[in-house]
């Protein structure tokens, strides 16, 4: 889970299987948007983060695996394309887009740490102390607020709603004061500080998409070849066990011909791959009632239909 | 001993209780009992000679013997067809067409015996003797047809009803048997040289006769019973 406070929601609560990624991406390199994309989905979080309208981190957080720049868009279009992915979209100021990229690239020192348990001001004296670039994350389960560092001096404060770097400290220390409130320790690395390249521009990603899209045509594929395959398999498990109670219930009536009788009408009325079906299993009954009547009298007929209905039901509601 | 008092109306009961069960079950029954019904038309055509008038004449006893050979090839017929269902499971025809064919193969045999001169003591003779050729030879067939049939459905409600079919048809083979022997050895105009034989095959008839009357409504009596 990556954890980031919301910044100026541009939109919200899309499903980006249900749009063209590459087409949408290209809008916002068009429209100069700097800011960032989170996806959350099923099997992970991604983000895209957008300066000035150029692409310039990637990153798909998926358990403890992390995938970076084209790798993470191609999995993040797969993703969205598999479904159940949810995307928001955050307008940022330039400087808090690369903090946030440095943030996401650079290095965990401290996870999770419990405010309460902590010396807070021990811990930013080492920090200026180290001369530390990064950021502390401090966070409930609903909200969070970043506070940036630069060579140990704090450069300010973002938090949801925000669009830039602030410097008013009230937000993010109400974040601090709320109960279970954590915090982590992140070190930029120097990864604000590189040039950072368009990613859009030395890759096409309207391949990728077409990749993915292929892919996931594929797994569905699979997939409903295999859930076919499964109801085949639940399928002829049931009609096995119909026929047997339909076999069992005959000879107790009718005798070993009964079995025969049986055997014939089912293969007539439920041919291998026929899914079984009240109705035409009413059908087969008449049938063999018709049939039983060379051997047995109508009582005995009547007791054994009345005891095959009674068995497929029994069967139709157990599976 | 006059046995056709005794024969005439178990034959008329065991005509009547295998019609009526021609009438309410299954299709391939239908050959099977309108073949034993034919056997009282076949035994009350002969009898009725000695109080109608006008029925002693060599066409009507033609006829009978004739609807007698008529009633042992139906009811073979049934029992082959029951074999064949009991062997494929496979079940056709109507009970209607049936009955049509049965009624088209008499009139048919009467057209054929009115269209052809007058039958003479000898020709009504061969006739006899075909049909009881007929009723020996189909009857032992029969026997051994029901034997494959019991053991196909032997643990089935209506098996028993085979067994009991057996046994009718050995009494018919006693019967039809000892009065073949006696027509073809033409022990009647013999009996004296051959007085036992003659008696002994006589007795048989008659009391074949009786029991295969018997059996039959007793059979068919059963069968409603199991087929309740």
């Amino acid at each position: 889970m990556i954890l980031l406070p919301r910044g100026n929601a541009v939109r919200e609560k899309v499903d980006p299987g249900k749009i063209n990624l590459p087409d949408a991406l290209g809008k916002l390199q068009k429209s100069q948007f700097t800011g960032y994309l989170r996806f959350d989905t099923v099997k992970g979080t991604g983000i895209v983060i957008f300066t000035a309208g150029k692409l310039i981190s990637a990153l798909f957080e998926e358990g403890n695996d992390q995938l970076i720049a084209y790798d993470a868009i191609a999995r993040i279009f797969e993703v969205s394309l598999q479904g159940q992915a949810n995307l928001d979209i955050y307008k940022l100021s330039g400087d808090l887009a690369i903090s946030i990229h440095a943030l996401l690239h650079g290095k965990v020192l401290y996870k999770g740490q419990e405010l309460k348990l902590i010396d807070i001001k021990a811990l930013l004296g080492k920090l200026k102390e180290d001369k530390m670039s990064g950021c502390l994350r401090i966070y409930t389960d609903d909200k969070i607020a970043l506070i940036f560092y630069r060579d140990g001096n704090p450069l300010g404060f973002f938090h949801d709603g925000s669009t830039d770097i602030e410097t008013r400290a009230d937000e993010s220390m109400s974040v601090a004061r709320l109960p279970g409130a954590k915090v982590d320790v992140l070190s930029s690395g120097g990864a604000d500080a590189i040039n950072l390249a368009d990613l859009m521009a030395s890759a096409d990603l309207s391949a990728l998409w077409r990749k993915a899209q292929e892919i996931v045509i594929k797994q569905r594929k699979s997939l409903s070849e295999a859930e076919s395959r499964d109801r085949q398999v639940l399928e002829n498990d049931r009609r096995v066990r119909v026929q047997l109670m339909l076999r069992a219930t005959a000879e107790a009536h009718i005798g070993k011909i009964g079995t025969s009788l049986v055997e014939k009408e089912y293969e007539k009325y439920f041919p291998e791959g026929k899914p079984l079906d009240e109705a035409v299993f009413n059908k087969l009954l008449d049938h063999l009632g018709n049939a039983a009547k060379m051997v047995a009298g109508g009582t005995t007929i009547k007791k054994m239909i009345d005891d095959m209905r009674k068995g497929f039901r029994n069967l139709l509601k157990e599976s | 001993m006059d046995w056709s008092l005794l024969q005439l109306p178990l034959w008329i009961i065991a005509g009547g209780v295998s019609f009526y069960f021609s009438l309410g079950n299954a299709r391939v029954w239908t050959s099977i009992a309108v073949g034993f019904f034919l056997i009282l038309i076949g035994e009350i055509l002969p009898a009725a000679f000695s109080f109608l008038p006008g029925m002693d004449m060599p066409e009507v006893r033609a006829l009978a013997s004739i609807v007698g050979t008529i009633s042992i090839l139906v009811m073979s017929h049934g029992f082959q067809e029951y074999y064949v269902f009991s062997r494929t499971l496979e079940l056709e025809g109507n009970k209607a067409l049936v009955y049509i064919a049965t009624v088209a193969v008499i009139f048919s045999s009467a057209v054929f015996i009115l269209i052809n001169p007058s039958p003479t003591a000898e020709t009504l003779k061969v006739i006899k003797i075909v049909e009881n050729t007929n009723w020996v030879f189909l009857s032992l067939i029969n026997i051994d047809l029901i034997r494959k049939i019991y053991l196909n459905i032997k643990d089935s409600p209506i098996s028993k009803g085979f067994g009991a079919f057996m046994a009718v048809f050995f009494f018919i083979f006693l019967w039809r048997g000892s009065d073949l022997y006696i027509q073809v050895y033409d022990l009647v105009n013999l009996q004296d040289a051959y007085p036992f034989r003659y008696h002994l095959s006589e007795f048989c008839s008659n009391i074949g006769n009786v029991l295969a009357g018997l059996s039959v409504a007793g059979t068919f009596l059963y069968l409603a019973k199991l087929l309740r």
